[in-house]
């Protein structure tokens, strides 16, 4: 029997990154993966969607930058040709996977993964032992009990990154990031776009300002908060809007993403606890099963790439390493990459006062920027939120929308990490002209003392 | 305008006063140097004194109340004066006694008694300590007359403190733990106060309880030992060596001092005493364990300073006999019965319960055979002694005597010595005693 002193079961961006880490310290470590290196991420989600959203921003830009001085015509949108870049980009990216792994002296083995106990995974009819397990399986989407859920034209964010044809109409059911990412995309390509979302406002890890901006600026897209989709059938989608009344929307293609729900089948024999949200971990990763750690989606605690990554590095540092790293949650960074894009870090103002805590809030417009305005012009949206404790001056969270949000949001995750304060931010040099300078303008908007 | 007094500062390491009995009655006048009311530290019972002339106008604190050195503890003024404010004092005091510890803490610090506090502190480890976010209450002295030096503060430095956490840890005193949970370690606002366990905190202290029971607040002389006994097992490597040393010598001596004429002042020599003599002596020979142990260094004494535990109604005490190897039995015997004396009445001053090299711990009067004695750190090593018994011993004809045997138990840090070192120092010290009459002719 192969015997390994990590088993990683999962290749996604929490799975791969716990192998490579390891392999790094000089460890046998074994990858089970059952499709492609890289996961979701990589191949149906983070990366494909972005590489169509850019496809899509090319062309929106095309066709409106005339008040720039770029006069094109014949502008088209060539949906396969997109599909291509994105399948090149995935393929790349998968390579890249498979190198780290060879580099870092990482067995794969490709296959479903079947747990036979807490140091045994079979693959096919080999059986593999390791003193360690790292469950890194992640999520699928979650289908609600719909009439009509099972459609063929009821879609997930899986399928829908394999359409051969622009549709002229979608339904997008769930305002969460990959509803509006989606949203963004097609209505960028000119499909019809409604979004329907059961609470009141969409993205709700969003300060509500920025939501309600973000909503204006998607312009082509029509959204129905606050409502309930009863029934779907080959032509539309059936819903209960706020007011109680009933319903209906045309629809070629409807696109379900209410939520993900962790992959947490054929793990019975392992004995793990698992609640509503997945796995049940401690901030070390590690499950009641005192050898087996989980990562990433599958324990439900934080649903981002780079918070699987992260949970890669604090499992490893628990099995391998220094024993003294925990995961803090705190400062995770969320990115929504639309048109435009919007990214936040730490609390929001309605979280803070949830929890109790005095703050203090400033938002300023990035019109007021230079390089802002000299890209986006007067009427260019855009806003930056800093949030601070009332009492200790601390930064607590950073809300961005507009351009370069996604890029400029680690540094909100470096100040709230640091606890830096906003008189400490101010005495930090930013790169002029940058959109990034609006962070110093809040900071000063909320102390102007020097 | 009324004035106020403060609970005096009593050195570097005494946080708070409990305050044990009032002098005066609210609208008694007084002067300037009356004493107000008597109040225990950790380790003695002083008189607070007032600084003020006037009229008692409030008394802040009721006796009993555990008072952080440098807070208001009595308002004096002219009769009549100022007497809602002084009311209002009282009352939220009253209403709020949980709180009151952090928030008087507070008021002490922005009151200019800052500058007061830190006059035990040289200017260089002053800046320091303010630029590392370090509380000087915390750091342990080691410069001249218990100054605090530049070093003393480098060691307790920590991973960096975070903006917040540092401004916080030095407007609240509170201390700042090695490590905390932010990036690479760093000390975050929320790992402030989360010390170490330097006090062991059950973790099954939500069982409910049917019967009736007595809540004791842990505070003053109860509260440092604790603290002081988790540092001791938390930083150090204990071991403990057990012996037994003939006590024949010791028995005829004491009989002998017993029964000396009453001029030469032997009579209350006791075989404890004729131990400290045996242990002071040897020691000498032995550098290594009249040592402190401080983790990057080693301290070892000329002079041995000897610690003897010593039971208080108020809790375990240890006086400090300086320089006991220069002293002769007698004198030996006298000066600890003087400290100790002091430690039971509770009058013992600082410098008389600190500084000491190596600590003896004698519980031979309860008939107890052996144990294992806790270190008394950064002290190397500690001795135990037990009762004296009848062993079994094989003369060198083979027949079998009964000799009385003194038990010796010595704990030491094996971080600083190993258990050779430590078989070595307990052999020369049976003989020792075995043959103390010899010692004492050296």
């Amino acid at each position: 029997m192969d015997s390994y002193d990590l088993i990683v079961v999962g290749s996604g961006p929490g799975g791969y990154v716990a192998a490579e880490r390891a392999g790094a310290l000089g460890k046998k470590v074994l990858l089970i993966e059952k499709a492609y290196y890289g996961g979701v991420c990589t191949n149906w989600g983070c990366i494909p969607t972005k590489s169509l959203l850019n496809s899509a921003k090319l062309y929106t830009h095309a066709l409106h930058s005339e008040s720039f001085g770029v006069k094109a015509s014949s502008v088209t949108f060539s949906l396969s040709d997109a599909m291509a870049w994105k399948e090149e980009t995935i393929k790349t990216l998968r390579s890249g996977i498979e190198f780290l792994m060879k580099s870092n002296k990482v067995d794969t083995v490709f296959g479903e993964a079947q747990f036979i106990d807490a140091h045994h995974v079979q693959v096919e009819n080999k059986i593999y032992e390791g003193s360690y397990l790292i469950i890194a399986t992640g999520s699928s989407a979650f289908i609600p009990p719909i009439e009509g859920a099972a459609l063929s034209h009821v879609l997930t964010s899986t399928e829908i990154l394999s359409l051969d044809e622009i549709p002229s109409s979608l339904v997008i059911i769930g305002g969460g990031v990959i509803g509006i990412e989606f949203a963004s995309f097609f209505s960028m390509i000119g499909t019809k776009v409604t979004v329907i979302e059961m609470m009141d406002e969409i993205l709700p890890m969003m300060d509500p300002e920025f939501a309600k901006l973000m909503r204006r600026e998607l312009k082509q897209v029509t959204f129905h908060l606050g409502c309930k989709v009863g029934k779907i059938d080959k032509e539309s989608v059936y819903y209960t809007d706020a007011k109680g009344e009933q319903k209906t929307v045309d629809a070629s293609l409807v696109l379900m993403s209410v939520g993900r729900k962790p992959n947490t089948q054929g793990l019975e024999n392992l004995a793990l606890e698992i609640d509503r949200r997945g796995i049940v971990v401690d901030d070390r990763m590690q499950t009641n099963v005192a050898n087996i750690y989980a990562i990433g989606d599958v324990n439900g605690r934080s649903l981002l790439a780079h918070s699987a990554s992260r949970m890669a590095e604090v499992a490893v540092a628990n099995i391998f390493g220094s024993k003294r790293m925990r995961m803090r949650y705190h400062a995770i960074p969320w990115a929504v990459y639309g048109n435009p894009e919007a990214a936040g870090c730490g609390l929001t103002e309605r979280e803070a006062k949830e929890q109790g805590i005095d703050v203090m809030a400033q938002t300023v417009q990035m019109r007021a920027n230079g390089r802002f305005l000299a890209e986006h012009g007067k009427k260019g949206a855009g806003l930056v939120k800093v949030i601070c404790s009332k009492e200790t001056k601390a930064i607590l969270g950073i809300h961005l929308l507009g351009p370069y949000s996604s890029e400029m949001i680690w540094g909100a995750s470096a100040l709230i990490e640091a606890e830096l304060r906003v008189q400490d931010v101010k005495e930090i040099v930013f790169p002029h002209p940058s959109v990034s300078e609006l962070i110093k303008d809040a900071c000063f908007a909320l102390d102007h003392s020097l | 305008m009324a004035q106020q007094v403060v609970m005096p500062k009593q050195g570097n390491s005494v946080e708070s006063c409990i305050i044990v009995e009032w002098k005066v009655q609210v609208g008694d006048t007084v002067t300037t140097g009356d004493v107000l009311c008597s109040a225990e530290t950790d380790k003695s019972t002083i008189d607070v004194e007032s600084s003020a002339d006037g009229v008692v106008l409030a008394r802040l604190f009721e006796e009993g109340a555990d008072v952080p050195v440098m807070v208001p503890i009595a308002l004096i003024g002219e009769a009549g004066e100022q007497v809602e404010l002084v009311e209002n004092t009282v009352q939220q005091e009253e209403e709020k006694p949980v709180e009151q510890e952090s928030q008087e803490v507070k008021l002490a610090v922005s009151t200019p008694a800052t500058a007061e506090k830190a006059s035990g502190a040289s200017p260089r480890a002053r800046n320091l300590a303010s630029s590392l976010g370090v509380v000087l209450d915390t750091v342990q002295p080691s410069g001249p007359k218990g100054r605090i030096i530049e070093r003393d503060v480098l060691a307790v430095q920590t991973e960096p403190l975070s903006p917040v956490a540092k401004e916080q840890a030095l407007k609240q005193g509170i201390s700042a733990p090695k490590s905390g949970s932010g990036i690479g370690g760093r000390i975050l606002s929320s790992d402030l106060g989360k010390e170490q366990p330097s006090v062991a905190v059950p973790t099954v202290s939500s069982v409910p309880i049917q019967e009736s029971v007595v809540e004791i607040p842990v505070k003053g002389v109860r509260k440092v030992t604790a603290r002081r006994m988790m540092e001791s097992i938390h930083s150090t490597c204990q071991l403990t060596l057990h012996a037994y040393a003939d006590a024949r010598a010791l028995k005829r001596l004491r009989s002998g001092f017993k029964n000396a004429r009453l001029e030469l002042g032997l009579n209350n020599i006791t075989i404890g005493d004729l131990v400290l003599f045996a242990v002071s002596r040897t020691l000498l020979q032995f550098p290594a364990f009249n040592a402190h142990f401080l983790g990057d260094k080693i301290l070892q004494f000329n002079h041995v300073h000897l610690g003897v535990a010593t039971d208080t109604p108020r809790g375990l005490l240890v006086p400090v006999v300086r320089n006991s190897d220069m002293l002769s039995l007698r004198q030996l015997s006298e000066a600890s019965k003087v400290l100790i004396g002091k430690c039971k009445d509770g009058t013992a001053q600082t410098d008389e319960i600190t500084g000491s090299t190596f600590t003896v711990s004698n519980v031979g009067a309860f008939g107890i055979e052996a144990f294992t004695p806790v270190l008394n750190v950064p002290e190397v090593a500690i001795l135990g002694v037990g009762g004296i018994m009848l062993k079994p011993i094989a003369d060198s004809d083979g027949a079998v005597q009964f000799i009385e045997h003194i038990a010796l138990s010595l704990t030491m840090d094996h971080q600083a010595v190993d258990g050779a070192d430590a078989a070595r120092f307990l052999k020369a010290l049976m003989d020792n005693i075995a043959s103390i009459d010899l010692l004492m002719a050296l």
